[in-house]
């Protein structure tokens, strides 16, 4: 018989963690040990998760790529899917399809400065990114992140944070400051004030709302990396993750396979503007 | 394989009767709205002297309006299960007879796509179980511009079996080993061709696509890079004004492979079934993602994309532009938009008349 690509791989939640409001990680096990052994994936890529009876949607994977036992994905809830899924609880039933797509350029940014820059839940992506780094720490150079929230209370991975700077610089920012943040707020693009690239070997990787790439990324350019040294990562609707669907084309491109992460130079031939 | 036969009209209709006693035979039907494919319980409904398209293509033999992926439920242990619906696809054999070169055509478009980096196994499972009869065209009609393509009105290769009316007897074209199993047992009905009848078959064809040929159109091949030029030019917007974002275009045209994916729960909530089902460039909805954000918000956008898809994008997807200029989209626009108009446009920068905006 064919195997199917649509049809999902059984597999449980192993566990639900709050994140910030309205957004919770969630540990997927593959039940079938002998899918799950293969389950490997690359940072920056995603999968299709079912939801029975609410559907499928795409969502980028958290976890360590070292980790086989289990993946994760961090959800905010805010379609069908995400609702359907806030309703299940540990032990409960869900499909995996993927990992789909082309992830951060790991092997280009060795012997480099990387930057990394997220917004919000834009940093789901970017999570397995910092691991993989930290993982392979001599192999990269300066290495810093840029995040920026809404308010301290929509910061994601706030336990991860202590343990990242004894490898990285971490910069944090929120829009709106409480009383107790004593950190920089702004948009993230207030980290940039003080920096300058200490040399031409940097790549920057991104990923937020649309709006913040924008801006960013024009930040980017003008401090001087050009356009292949600038990656993010793009929404879109993506129903297959194989390029049959046609919904997220963007400019003639699949994000779900010729994608997600994208750079600035091959985004600009996109006759479509998608950032 | 090149080998030519005959087969008198007045034994057509043996010649059906004898592809059902195996196969399900789907044909061509006169109805009151027009012609369309069914599937065919008596050879006295199939019409094989309908001129230029059916209503809608082929294509929902092969990519249904709703396809039923697969099937989940909860067992009463509280363990689910997973009910593929694939292996209901791959059962049962086809003939699909009647196919101009354009819907053939539109065929091998989606082969490329379905069957290519990656293999879509419902597509893949039905195309393979159905074998394809085509039919020329003796006569096309004012919507029809696959010469300008190079999808019809001659056709070398995406059929079994290739028919073309010589008024009396059609001659078949013998086009791959599965065509000629299914003549190589019905030998008594056929006759070996002569090679007047080829000569005819080309004659009749090449007034057809002289026919087509007076419509003043470019080479479809040769727009890529006006289109490219084109991308934010104005007459965009009046088109995108034009359009109702109907997505009828899409429903009709034989390429139109868009599609979304969803689940249907039964009332019990411990079954369903996912499906997908096909869905528009057009649409509003097409690009939405969770959190509202609509990546192409304004209609020219939208309106732009199918006619980039169709031929700009496609060129780097499958090869080719993937148009087959059967004129459906034209004929069944609400908002009276000609896709031969708007390449005119953008090849010639002259608006045409017709597509003057607010004037029909």
């Amino acid at each position: 018989m064919v195997s199917n690509p649509y049809l999902p791989k059984l597999a449980k939640i192993e566990s639900i963690k709050d994140e910030a409001p309205e957004t919770k990680t969630f540990k997927i096990k593959i039940l079938d040990e002998k899918i799950r052994d293969s389950f490997n994936f690359s940072p920056g890529q995603f999968i299709e998760l079912t939801v029975f009876g609410y559907g499928e949607a795409p969502f980028s994977i958290t976890s360590s790529p070292m980790v086989h036992e289990n993946f994760s994905i961090t959800v905010r809830k805010m379609g069908n899917v995400t609702k359907g899924l806030f309703r299940l609880r540990e032990g409960d039933f869900v499909g995996v399809r993927g990992p789909f797509g082309r992830g951060w350029p790991l092997e280009k940014m060795k012997e480099n400065d990387v930057l990394v820059i997220a917004g919000g839940i834009g940093l789901a992506p970017l999570k397995p990114l910092i691991e993989y780094i930290i993982l392979h720490r001599k192999m990269y150079n300066n290495v810093k992140l840029f995040y920026g929230a809404k308010t301290p209370k929509d910061i994601i991975y706030k336990d991860m944070f202590d343990e990242w700077r004894k490898y990285i610089d971490v910069e944090l920012t929120v829009d709106f400051a409480e009383k107790d943040w004593s950190g920089h707020s702004g948009p993230v693009t207030v980290l940039f004030k003080n920096f300058q690239p200490s040399s031409d070997n940097i790549y920057s990787v991104q990923c937020g709302p649309p709006i913040m790439m924008h801006f960013v990324t024009r930040q980017l350019s003008s401090i001087g990396l050009p356009p292949e040294k600038i990656y993010f990562s793009l929404e879109r609707n993506m129903k297959c993750g194989m390029g049959f669907c046609g919904k997220c084309m963007t400019g003639g491109r699949y994000v779900c396979k010729e994608g997600p992460v994208f750079n600035y130079s091959e985004v600009k031939n996109f006759l479509e503007t998608p950032v | 394989m090149e080998r030519f036969l005959t087969i008198d009209k007045g034994l057509m209709d043996n010649f059906l009767e004898r592809v059902m006693e195996y196969y399900q035979l789907i044909a061509p039907v006169r109805t009151e709205k027009g012609v369309l494919f069914e599937y065919i319980s008596g050879k006295e409904e199939v019409d094989l002297t309908y001129s230029g398209h059916t209503i809608l293509p082929p294509k929902k033999f092969f990519f249904p309006p709703v396809e039923e992926m697969f099937v989940y439920e909860y067992e009463d242990s509280g363990n689910i299960r997973l009910y593929d619906l694939l292996d209901e696809v791959s059962k049962g054999k086809r003939v699909i007879v009647g196919v101009k070169p354009c819907d053939i055509n539109g065929l091998l478009v989606l082969d490329k796509v379905f069957t290519g980096e990656y293999n879509d196994p419902y597509y893949a499972a039905r195309r393979k179980n159905t074998l394809v009869i085509g039919l020329t065209c003796n006569r096309p009609m004012e919507y029809c511009f696959c010469a300008y393509l190079n999808t019809g009105p001659f056709i070398k290769r995406g059929f079994d079996i290739l028919l073309s009316d010589l008024g009396d007897k059609y001659i078949v074209e013998v086009g791959s080993e599965d065509g000629w199993k299914l003549i190589k047992f019905n030998l008594d009905l056929f006759s070996e061709a002569r090679r007047d009848d080829v000569e005819e078959r080309e004659k009749l064809l090449m007034k057809v696509e002289e026919d087509i040929r007076s419509k003043g159109l470019p080479y479809f091949e040769t727009i890529e890079g006006a289109l490219r030029e084109k991308f934010l030019d104005e007459m965009w917007d009046e088109y995108g004004k034009k359009c109702l974002a109907c997505g009828k275009c899409n429903f009709t045209c034989p390429t139109c492979r868009c599609f979304t994916i969803t689940d249907e729960p039964n009332p019990d909530l411990k079954s369903g079934k996912r499906v997908r089902t096909w869905d528009s460039c057009h649409f509003l909805s097409f690009t939405r993602v969770a959190s509202g954000e609509v990546f192409r918000r304004d209609r020219p956008s939208r309106f732009k994309q199918r006619i980039y898809h169709k031929f700009v994008y496609s060129i780097n997807e499958i090869g080719s532009i993937s148009c087959v200029g059967c004129g459906r989209c034209v004929e069944v626009c609400p908002a009276k938009i000609n896709i031969m108009d708007v390449i005119k446009e953008v090849t010639f920068g002259v608006k045409p008349l017709s597509a003057k905006i607010g004037e029909d």
